[in-house]
Order: C-alpha cells, then sequence, then structure tokens
C-alpha cells in the first residue's frame, strides 16, 4: 500500500472572505458576492460585474520588500500561504533543520499581469531606464511559487503547473507525486489577480465571458439564463503532507487527496469538453478506489454557457452512469465568480469544508435548473458527507477531477 | 556639491526597495552588509537605476555590486565628483 497524502492547512484569500472560516461561512450560507467591477481603469471596460477581492489589506500581512516586487496575484499567494501554514501549525522551527524536505508547487493562469502593465506604462511614457528590475520577475507565471519558497525558507521540489484552470487540480497531483517521492510537506494551491485593464482586455476573447452588467443575473450556470462565467481573484493554499508524517506531529489530517486525473480536449471545444470530463473522472475515481455512488457531492466546473454546461452533465453521467444525475451538484464559484486557476483551489477548500461539516453548499443566483442534475440551490443542504468530487475545466480545454475523502476516516 | 548622495537620500531609495532603515543605523555601521537590512541584489538594481533617473546620469556599471551602505556611497559620490 502506498501512504496517502493528506491536506492538514488551509489558507483562503477569496472575494467572500481572508481565512478559511469566513470563507465558509459566506460559501455555506449562499451569500453572493458578485458586483460591479471597481478596480482603478477599469471602468471602460465591457466586463461590469467581477469577483473582487476587498476584504484583504496585504500590507497587513506581508512585509514592504516583498509587497514592492510582486504582483497582487502573489500578494494573494503569500497570504494565502501564510494562512496554510498557522493552519497545519507547520513552523520554520519544523522544517528549518532539513528546508529540501518541503516545497511549493502553485498553478497560474497568467502571472502578475497588473505590475506588467505598470511597467510597460512606464516604458511607453518614460522610456527603459524608467522600467525597474522586479519587472524580471513579478509578472512571471512562476512568480508565486518563488517568493513563497524564498520568504519561508522551502527548498524542497518547487515548481509552477500551467495547464490552464484545471492546473489548480493538476497542482495537488504534483504535490502528491512530491510527497510520495520524499518530501516532508508541500505548499500547494493556486491564486490569481486577473481584474486590472491589460488583464481584463485579455479575457474579452474568452466566448464564455459574461457581459452582463447585473450581479444577480451574470453567473448563472446550468439555468437556461446561463449567459457565461464573471472572472474572479483570490484563491488558496494549502498545507499537504505524507498522513503517516502528520500524524507523527500530531496535525490535524483536514481531508484526504485520494485520486486525480487530467485530460486535454482542445481549445473552443466545449462539447468536446463533455467527453474529457468524463474521462478524468473515472481515471480519479480509479486512483481513489472509488465507485461512482460513493461520491457525496460534485464541486462543478459549471462555465455557465448552454453547450459548456450540458458538456459537464453529461460527463457526470458519463463518468457516474444514472447516479450523475442524483448525486448532489454544486457550484459555489456563482457567488464568488470563477477565479481561474484558483476557482478549483477555492472549490477545493470549499470541498474539504463541506466534508467537515456535512453540508453541501448552495450554488447562489441559480433557481431553475434545466439540466438532469440535483444541483443544491437555495440554501445548504445538509447530508452526510464523506467523499467529495471537484471538477475544473479551462478555457484552452484542459479538464481535471480530483477526489477527496473526509479526513476523520483517515485516523479510523 | 548639491547632488551628493546623502546617508538619508539612500534611505528615501531603499525605501522603493521595500526596505525601512534609519539613516542613523548606518552612519553608525557604514560597512555592514545591504544584506542584513534585507535588500537583495534586484533591490540594489532598483536603487541604482532610480538614483540614475534623478541625476540624470549613468554610474559605473559595478554600483549595484556594492556590498555596503558606505562602499555604494563612496562610490556614487566619487563618481558625481569626477563626473566619470
Amino acid at each position: 500500500m502506498t501512504s496517502r497524502t493528506v491536506i492538514t492547512g488551509i489558507g483562503v484569500i477569496a472575494p467572500n472572505g481572508v481565512g478559511a472560516a469566513a470563507f465558509w461561512k459566506a460559501t455555506q450560507s449562499g451569500l453572493s458576492v458578485l458586483d460591479r467591477v471597481t478596480r482603478a481603469g477599469c471602468e471602460h471596460l465591457p466586463l461590469r460585474v467581477a469577483g473582487e477581492v476587498r476584504g484583504f489589506d496585504p500590507g497587513a500581512m506581508v512585509e514592504d520588500r516583498f509587497l514592492v516586487q510582486t504582483d497582487r496575484f502573489t500578494h494573494h499567494a503569500l497570504a494565502a500561504a501564510d494562512l496554510a501554514l498557522e493552519d497545519a501549525r507547520l513552523g520554520r522551527a519544523d522544517y528549518e533543520g532539513d528546508p529540501f524536505s518541503v516545497g511549493v508547487v502553485t498553478a497560474a493562469g497568467s502571472g502578475g499581469g497588473e505590475f506588467g502593465q505598470r511597467e510597460l506604462q512606464h516604458l511607453w511614457e518614460q522610456g527603459p531606464r524608467f522600467v525597474g528590475p522586479y519587472q524580471s520577475i513579478a509578472w512571471f507565471y512562476a512568480a508565486s511559487t518563488g517568493q513563497i519558497s524564498i520568504r519561508r525558507g522551502l527548498k524542497g521540489p518547487c515548481g509552477v503547473v500551467c495547464s490552464d484552470e484545471a492546473g489548480g487540480l493538476d497542482a495537488f497531483a504534483h504535490a502528491v507525486r512530491a510527497i510520495r517521492q520524499g518530501s516532508r510537506a508541500m505548499l500547494v494551491g493556486a491564486t490569481e489577480a486577473p481584474l486590472a485593464p491589460y488583464s481584463i482586455v485579455c479575457q474579452l476573447g474568452y466566448e464564455g465571458l459574461s457581459t452582463s452588467d447585473d450581479p444577480e443575473r451574470a453567473y448563472r450556470p446550468f439555468t437556461d439564463k446561463a449567459c457565461g462565467f464573471v472572472p474572479a481573484e483570490g484563491g488558496a493554499m494549502f498545507v499537504v503532507e505524507d498522513e503517516e508524517e502528520a500524524g507523527r506531529r500530531g496535525a490535524t489530517v483536514r481531508a484526504v487527496l485520494a485520486g486525480h486525473a487530467a485530460t486535454f480536449t482542445g481549445t473552443q471545444r466545449r462539447d468536446a469538453s463533455g467527453e474529457g470530463l468524463a474521462h478524468a473522472i473515472r481515471g480519479a475515481l480509479r486512483e481513489a478506489d472509488c465507485a461512482p455512488e460513493e461520491i457525496d457531492v460534485v464541486f462543478a466546473d459549471a462555465l455557465g454557457t448552454a453547450e459548456a454546461d450540458a458538456a459537464e452533465a453529461a460527463a457526470l453521467t458519463a463518468a457516474l452512469g444514472a447516479y450523475g444525475r442524483k448525486v448532489p451538484v454544486t457550484a459555489p464559484k456563482s457567488g464568488t465568480g470563477r477565479a481561474y486557476c484558483a476557482a478549483p483551489a477555492l472549490d477545493t477548500a470549499a470541498a474539504v469544508l463541506a466534508l467537515e461539516h456535512d453540508v453541501v453548499p448552495p450554488t447562489p443566483n441559480v433557481y431553475d435548473v434545466c439540466h438532469d442534475l440535483d444541483v443544491v440551490t437555495g440554501s445548504a443542504r445538509p447530508a452526510e458527507l464523506r467523499t467529495a468530487l471537484v471538477l475544473s475545466r479551462g478555457q484552452m480545454g484542459s479538464n481535471s477531477a480530483l477526489v477527496l475523502r473526509k479526513g476523520a476516516s483517515a485516523t479510523a | 556639491m548639491s547632488d551628493r548622495l546623502t546617508l538619508e537620500e539612500l534611505a528615501v531609495l531603499m525605501k522603493t526597495a521595500g526596505i525601512t532603515v534609519d539613516p542613523a543605523e548606518m552612519a553608525r555601521r557604514p560597512d555592514s552588509a545591504f544584506e542584513e537590512y534585507g535588500l537583495d541584489s534586484l533591490g540594489l538594481l532598483r536603487i541604482v537605476g532610480e538614483l540614475e533617473n534623478r541625476r540624470g546620469r549613468a554610474l559605473p556599471t559595478h554600483a549595484d555590486r556594492c556590498k555596503t551602505p558606505g562602499e555604494f556611497l563612496d562610490l556614487v559620490n566619487n563618481s558625481l565628483m569626477t563626473g566619470a
């Protein structure tokens, strides 16, 4: 038997709350925090509604010398990593004797667009001498992994997964592999900050982007009013470790990373994403040694277009059989927005918290579901939850599935 | 000369690299390494660039390799005085 990899710490920076407790309180209440875009320089753009992180003061959590050389997406990552380490009670004293035993892997969808825009404006307006040296590192996809590693003295396996939005789940697979290869613990997750002018312009070409100006109607997946998705910022970081190692140091096991699989079905192929997603679900179930009926809740990708939602519904029945029409499905992101790679990371946080509380959080702003799915709407649904399935698809064709088992069973 | 670099101005420049330091502290220990104040090589590169823009002239190419505030001040002020 290979040993299991478990989640022992969760750090969340989300539009609906900073910290796992605040995030869960808002998530299980079904609160929607989608609102008009207020970030500077975005007023004239056709994207009207987004999930902005407003309750987060980077300066209160991260030292100036890290703030000045990093983009907002890395501010989110550094803060979320702190929260995760604190939650796991994993401090520098635990690993400074062997810093090579702890690594970092993040997923990123676009890097530091806001920082890059500012420096390019300096280049355009004042000339090359006014582009600061931090531009060389801040925009880069790997910036968050690198800065976490430097700030925390983590010298184990470090990497960044750039496999589209579903990379937020694929990062967990990389972390599990690092643990199996001998790392004691890994920081893993994804954060994004795509709500700045240049970054938003890059997204305007996404056919699924909702340009509705009504926060209550802009993102309603699985309904016949579905008009695309609303983007968001923020994300989540996790501490994962070998189960026995966690037990030895007395850490609380919050959930077990039981299975993962990924597929790729090509850009702008919403129809094909169903088959790809079904294949990923089957693979994740196989790795988790999990029967379809053992899945107690599905955290859906919920892209929010008719074609993509139909493909996801088809994937669930293709992979889970008739049970795919009965299993409770939720998409809390309809109340916070879709934070690209960070969306499945936030869904994973919500799934762990749902398993802990035996509650399926609802899908905000969604009322009349037009697919043959049991989408949990309105208010949270109490249910005995032992296993959760988290799904994610990317704008560019990646599809991933992650199976999580309840933490309590890990110690049984 | 009025455009001599002082420890006060260096402290202001270090702030752009996210480092808060008391100039009096640097005056007491001019040979303490930038590293001890938390300033890394990219941070010093930023300070050099900022200073070049402020003075409107280039500093010697090895300015960003100075290890201490004292060394940096000497190099910059010698360069500014000689016009090198």
